[in-house]
């Protein structure tokens, strides 16, 4: 890919005392693209992020992000979404917007306007001028989302950012996340919902006990992983079928199974076959990859 | 900068409509002026009762009144009655408000006995005892003039130095005001610090810190604070220093405030000293602020400090009685203790200049020090959760170079736990 680069990390190490938070990590993050970072709990992805934000100071290593060492100048065009949430609690919604985009190099009336636009946006106009305590949990995260993009970064770092939130609120931030990428910035974030990952990223970075496990576009690392068999659900007799090894039924084994190939079958070879033979009546074909979910879940077990 | 103003700005717009900050501006103030209403009414009160208890009688037993020297400023208030039943008789009759008896043993006893239905007001008692001093006085062949016996203390205090005057009239002024100046001052410098405390304090616990953390740096985030609550503190003082000018002058009609000016020697002194101890107070607050876990644990700190801060009164007898002793002059040179210390001894007398500048020589190199050190624990406790500190980190923190002064946190625990 020739793509611009937002975030390049180079070998970097983190220790907390005696504990290796960070072992060795080398990524890079394209711009314009959403980037996951998948891991167990406590598995380094919050220290790699405050590392990217110099929270924190790498012990090891060097990370660039947009283009240098973070300067005051880059870090007006980063947003962040900690994992931990908060906000003040005894200011009103719109004042705080306004201070926190004000912070982050934003004229104070622009910050303004950008506010109420983003809280009619959220449907969050009539909250403007109540003071953040009155806002439930979700309203809130939602403008915790708000102030992230408020001073139009090119880069969010955005931490679990669905946690806790119900279907719709979900959907409204995902949108929110999904509009901020078409207007060209880039986004990592980390989360534990694996098909949300699948749903929205390009490309993503599995750590565990502060290691690189997985790395690379989405698409591929499922392939990767993928059985070299298919699933069908329909009639017939899949075992009849050239090119199959194997045949593993699933649910009570009436309508869906899983065929596995030989080495010298392809896919499509078995699917010409099922369309040729008069006896087979198909409704679905799909390649056996692996969800994201599994795969998360081998690679926790492999390391175990 | 920019940013560190933007903060500053944040701090005093939003700390100024605080409740507690108002009722510090507005309230003490008008607390103190109440008590001190109350006071100086119930003590004029007891003066203009003489005249609500109306005639006082006389039986003269001794036989030393027979050729009396009225007080004059009283010179209407006694009447003569030949024996206790007559004057009794008119104290029933409520022709008088009261009446006293000299017993033939007076002038071996000094006893006096007075009758009435209500109590007798301190000012009869003055009005009395002048009668008796008077009268009594023509006995002694004295060339002194009667009003000097009478009132032998007209007292003038002249504290050198400080150029200020006072008459006797208004010595509890010459007092009471530094002490009422040195308190609110206090209250100033507490107030505002205590804010950024506990400020810092919620955007920890909020996890707000985060976000702060990835736009400003920790010191433009404390150089911030700490400017837009001095600003606070000075509006504070301000408003009080007006509110004093008003009452002064206002108060030049009552008898205890006539002639005293706004000592200005003190005013700009109160300022400076303001200023230091306000940023030592400031700075070492914002650390604590960053370094402690919760709002709870906070307030321990604060109240050891203020109880440091607060010492000088406790020593207040001790200036009184030796305004420049060992006490008085340790006190005026500790950092903590100084700014309090000095403020309440000018006002007592006058405080040799050496001491002044010496206590606000290590009173600055005092703040400077824990300033720095407050800027580097600050950045190294900001993110720093669930995790009660102990000292070793603390002062590894300070020691550490600039910037790699977050050291083992306990994001390390946190993470590293799960």
């Amino acid at each position: 890919m020739s793509q611009q680069v937002a975030i390049q990390a180079e070998h970097i190490v983190k220790n907390y005392g005696d504990f290796r938070a960070v072992d060795d990590l080398t990524f890079e993050v394209y711009a314009g693209e959403v980037f996951a970072m998948l891991g167990p709990n406590g598995s380094g992805k919050t220290t790699t992020m405050r590392m990217i934000l110099d929270i924190l100071k790498p012990d090891a290593g060097r990370i660039a992000v947009l283009g240098g060492p973070l300067n005051d100048a880059a870090k007006d065009r980063i947003g962040y979404l900690p994992e931990e949430r908060g906000l003040y609690r005894n200011v009103r919604v719109l004042e705080m917007m306004v201070y926190l985009a004000t912070l982050k190099g934003v004229p104070r009336a622009e910050a303004e306007r950008r506010s109420l636009a983003i809280l009619e946006r959220l449907e969050l106009s009539e909250y403007a001028r109540k003071k953040v305590n009155e806002l439930s949990k979700g309203m809130q995260q939602k403008i915790q989302f708000a102030v992230t993009v408020l001073h139009q970064p090119d880069l969010i770092i955005v931490d679990e950012p669905f946690s806790g939130l119900d279907p719709v609120n979900t959907l409204a931030l995902k949108d929110l996340l999904m509009e901020f990428r078409a207007g060209g910035g880039t986004v990592v974030m980390s989360t534990h919902q694996m098909w949300q990952v699948e749903e929205m990223c390009d490309r993503l970075l599995m750590i565990h006990r502060g290691r690189q496990q997985l790395y690379g576009p989405v698409d591929d690392i499922r392939k990767r992983y993928a059985l070299h068999a298919i699933i069908v659900e329909g009639q017939g007799d899949w075992a009849k079928l050239p090119g199959v090894q194997r045949v593993e039924l699933t649910e009570n084994g009436r309508r869906r199974a899983l065929l596995h190939l030989q080495d010298a079958a392809t896919p499509d070879e078995v699917l010409a076959a099922i369309t040729a033979a008069p006896d087979m009546t198909i409704e679905r074909f799909e390649l056996a990859v692996p969800s994201l979910n599994d795969i998360f879940i081998r690679v926790v077990e492999e390391h175990r | 900068m920019y940013k560190t103003l933007l903060v500053a700005r944040r701090e005093y717009l939003f700390n100024l409509r605080r409740p507690a900050f108002l009722f510090a501006v507005f309230g003490v103030p008008l607390f103190i002026c109440v008590i001190w209403f109350i006071i100086f009414a119930v003590m004029s009160a007891s003066e203009a009762n003489v005249d609500k208890i109306g005639a006082v009688g006389y039986v003269d037993e001794a036989g030393i009144l027979a050729n009396p020297l009225l007080p004059p400023d009283y010179s209407d208030l006694f009447v003569a009655f030949d024996s206790s039943e007559m004057a009794r008789q008119a104290l029933e009759a409520r022709t008088i408000g009261a009446y006293m008896v000299l017993p033939p043993d007076y002038l071996k006893t000094g006893q006096v006995i007075t009758y009435s239905y209500t109590g007798i007001p301190e000012a009869l008692k003055d009005a009395i005892g002048e009668l008796l001093t008077g009268t009594l006085s023509r006995r002694v062949a004295a060339q002194a003039p009667l009003e000097r016996i009478l009132d032998p203390v007209n007292l003038t205090v002249r504290v050198m130095d400080s150029g200020r005057v006072l008459t006797e009239a208004n010595i509890p002024a010459l007092f009471m005001l530094p002490m009422i100046f040195a308190l609110l001052f206090v209250i100033a410098a507490g107030v505002t610090s205590g804010f950024l405390m506990s400020g810092v304090v919620e955007e920890k616990t909020n996890r707000i810190m985060e976000i702060l953390v990835t736009s400003v740096t920790p010191i433009q985030l404390l150089g911030g604070k700490i400017l837009g609550l001095g600003a606070l503190g000075l509006t504070q003082i301000a408003v009080w220093m007006v509110a004093a000018l008003v009452l002064l002058q206002v108060g030049q009609a009552a008898p205890f405030l006539a002639g005293i000016t706004f000592p200005t020697d003190v005013a700009i002194l109160l300022l400076v000293y303001f200023g230091l101890s306000y940023f030592l107070l400031a700075s070492l607050q914002g650390g604590i602020g960053a370094v402690v876990g919760s709002e709870q644990e906070s307030r321990q700190f604060a109240s050891i400090i203020s109880i440091l801060w607060m010492t000088p009164f406790f020593f207040l007898p001790a200036f009184l009685e030796d305004p420049n002793g060992v006490i008085a002059v340790a006190l005026t040179l500790i950092p903590f203790s100084s700014p309090l210390t000095a403020l309440l001894r000018m006002g007592m007398s006058s405080v040799p200049n050496w001491q002044i500048l010496l206590s606000l020589a290590i009173l600055f190199v005092t703040t400077v020090a824990v300033t720095w050190a407050s800027a580097r624990v600050f950045r190294w406790g900001l993110l720093r959760y669930g995790k009660r500190f102990d000292l070793r980190d603390l002062l590894q923190a300070v020691r550490q170079p600039a910037g790699r002064a977050e050291g083992v946190t306990p994001v390390a625990a946190k993470e590293g736990v799960r």
